[in-house]
């Protein structure tokens, strides 16, 4: 029968998640969630046993804890983004070597082939804004970004839990997983429903044995899981008209009392699974120069100097930058939003800012 | 796969001229298409890039005015005839010189910024321009750049150059570039090139409206860090636009908003 979902449906058990990862890792470098020293982050999987299955990460603004629950994805997306592999936080562009006064340059191209392994709706929406920056919406698209990216192999989950942070709802990408997957999990009641969404995930899924057909009501007990966790999240803010609104919120004072909280840490911008900035430096030997790509952020103390003075000097100024692009420059410049509604920036900030009150208070306040 | 937007081409340097001190113009051998307006990406091995604007181009080669301000600047500075340049672009928007065509275009030029009009002023002497002014400023009289061309620029356009400080040598106007530019009759249709430190284009612009030119009509180089010049590290950004691939040129009444407003 025709699931929700684009492809076809199955039901499977835990075991049968467990061979799909299997068969993932063989052909993928693997890259899931795993709870290491207290908190639930995406990283490099060695093992099924290392999903974080049972956990769940109490949030909220400046707190972050983990929790015992009954279930299997009962936790929300980790800490860390996706950019983290995509985009690197450290990234060698080119080797520059240097020879009789001339230069030779060499560059490659990372060849690694992930599988992400559980993705929420936030955050695939979140891949989707990078591929936007990245290369759909940019004359020069990146080769380093567009290798990765290109084999990705997307293993999407439908988020029946949520935590105080997420926002998904407001920002209208989740928790529903909708497009962009190879094949979506939902964890129903003692049993998990895969949907194809790609010709890749399709030829997986067929040769996976131990399955059923999905029927009727696993469909309608993952409407029913979906339906739960969405009308149980508060819609944050209206997003109608907000940039319009923040293009005529741009006088200081509007920014002055976030200002006197934010610490410029940082914290929020690495975070972010949209965020992109970055600095190019310059590693160098005597004759062999690296060009180095590194994650920067609006709120770092450098970042719009000119002449040996940053434009930038109140952190206010930092943080309406950040803002500001997140939801109003951001659409002129490429469509979208650059907020998913993740949350994780709310989590993080040591300051205990919440994004949405910031929101709130400058757009509509 | 997609081109490298950071692959490095190479360019022997034909000819060095030493402007003033710490400041050299170099020709650079490409046969790269360019637009008056663009910029390269310079780089210098082990320091990093620098953005500069096309000051010029003759056959076969490209002209570029370099200060040196820092690493890459200083390094870039230090090569002679002979020696290899390598650099990416050319980036960014040109001047919209065709909006000119049958009224008086006026060119101001603040310090360095001269490098980032001469062309499109050298190409305005060659055009259909009614009436062809270029005023300017330069901190001293030992800062003043490509000096041999005053003569032919003269003859060719109404061109003026003002000092903020008088010199022995100096026979001409002393003051800043506004209190010329107070004096100058001018078209209220006229159009407005500039390029020089921000405090200098807003107080022009505020001049220039004084004097009945609309904001329309005015046209501002602006300068900002920049790191990738493709639109893809955030560091050139005023308001919703990069300057990097949206400028440098921007019509004034677009970016006023954000130019115009503190810590944009
Ligand atoms: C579109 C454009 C065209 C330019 N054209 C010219 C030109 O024709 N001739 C010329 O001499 N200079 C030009 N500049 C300025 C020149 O790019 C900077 O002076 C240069 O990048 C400084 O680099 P550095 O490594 O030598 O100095 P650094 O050691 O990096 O720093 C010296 C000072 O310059 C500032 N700076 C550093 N990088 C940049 C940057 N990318 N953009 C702006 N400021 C920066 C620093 O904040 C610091 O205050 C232009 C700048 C732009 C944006
Ligand atoms: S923001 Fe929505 S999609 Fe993302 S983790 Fe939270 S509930 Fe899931
Ligand atoms: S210089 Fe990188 S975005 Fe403009």
């Amino acid at each position: 029968m025709e699931g929700k979902g684009k492809g076809k449906g199955y039901a499977v058990s835990h075991e049968g998640l467990r061979k799909l990862f299997d068969l993932l890792s063989s052909e993928y470098e693997l890259v899931g969630p795993a709870l290491k020293e207290g908190v639930i982050s995406y990283k490099v999987l060695r093992s099924f046993e290392e999903l974080p299955f049972g956990c769940k990460s109490m949030e909220l603004a400046g707190y972050y804890a983990v929790e015992k629950a009954d279930g299997y994805f009962t936790y929300v997306r980790p800490s860390n983004s996706l950019k983290t592999f995509l985009h690197p936080p450290e990234l060698t562009i080119m080797r520059v070597k240097r020879e009789n006064g001339k230069l030779s340059f060499e560059y490659e191209y990372p060849d690694k082939k992930y599988c992400f392994f559980d993705v929420r709706a936030c955050d695939l929406s979140a891949l989707k804004v990078l591929d936007m920056v990245f290369l759909h919406k940019n004359k020069n698209p990146d080769p380093y970004y567009a290798s990765l990216r290109e084999k990705v192999f997307i293993v999407a989950v439908n988020c029946t839990n949520h935590t105080n942070t997420c926002f998904c709802t407001t920002m209208g990408t989740g928790p529903e997983v909708k497009e962009g997957y190879d094949f979506l999990i939902t964890e129903l009641d003692g049993r998990f429903l895969l949907e194809e969404g790609s010709e890749r995930g399709r030829r997986l899924l067929e040769s996976l044995e131990n399955k059923e057909e999905a029927r009727q009501e696993d469909y309608e007990e993952k409407e029913r899981r979906l339906k739960k966790v969405e009308s149980s999240m508060k819609r944050a803010f209206e997003t109608e008209g907000l940039k319009e609104r923040l293009y005529g919120r741009m006088e200081e004072s509007f920014w002055e009392p976030v200002g006197k909280r934010c610490l410029a840490c940082t914290a929020c911008t690495q975070s972010c699974p949209t965020c992109f900035c970055f600095d190019l430096l310059e590693r160098a030997s005597l004759d062999v120069s690296e060009r180095v790509r590194v994650w920067d952020s609006c709120f770092s103390p450098s970042f719009a100097t000119l002449h040996r003075f940053n434009l930038r000097q109140s952190v206010h100024s930092r943080y309406r930058q950040w803002l500001m692009h997140k939801f109003a420059y951001w659409l002129d410049q490429f469509g979208t939003f650059g907020c998913v509604g993740c949350g994780r920036c709310i989590s993080w900030c040591p300051a205990g800012i919440d994004l949405r009150e910031e929101v709130k208070r400058v757009a509509y306040g | 796969m997609v081109e490298n937007p950071y692959f490095l081409k190479e360019g022997r340097v034909l000819k060095v001229v030493k402007e003033c001190e710490g400041v050299f113009t170099f020709h650079i051998a490409t046969e790269e298409p360019a637009e008056p307006g663009q910029y390269n990406m310079l780089y210098a091995f082990g320091a990093g890039e620098a953005p500069i604007t096309i000051a010029s181009v003759g056959e076969g080669y490209v002209v570029h005015t370099v200060r040196a301000v820092g690493n890459v600047t200083r390094s870039i500075d230090s090569l002679r005839e002979g020696d290899y340049l390598y650099y990416r672009g050319p980036y960014g928007n040109r001047w919209e010189l065709e909006r000119a065509f049958g009224k008086t275009l006026l060119i101001l030029s603040g310090g360095l910024g001269l490098a980032a009009t001469r062309w499109v002023f050298e190409r305005a002497m060659e055009s259909p321009v009614k009436r062809l002014i270029h005023l300017y400023g330069s901190k001293d009289y030992e800062s003043l750049l490509y000096k041999e061309f005053y003569e032919k620029w003269a003859k060719g356009a109404e061109f003026h150059i003002t000092l903020d400080r008088p010199h022995p040598e100096w026979k001409g106007r002393v003051g800043l570039i506004t209190e010329l530019l107070k004096e100058l009759e001018l078209e209220k249709d006229a159009v407005v090139f500039m390029c020089g430190p921000d405090p200098m284009v807003k107080a022009c612009v505020k001049t220039l409206e004084e004097k009945g030119i609309r904001a329309e009509n005015i046209y501002a180089s602006l300068e900002r860090h920049m790191k990738c010049s493709v639109g893809a590290c955030g560091h050139c950004m005023i308001g919703p636009y990069f300057v990097c691939k949206d400028g440098p040129v921007f019509r004034y009444d677009l970016i006023r908003e954000y130019f115009e407003r503190k810590e944009v």
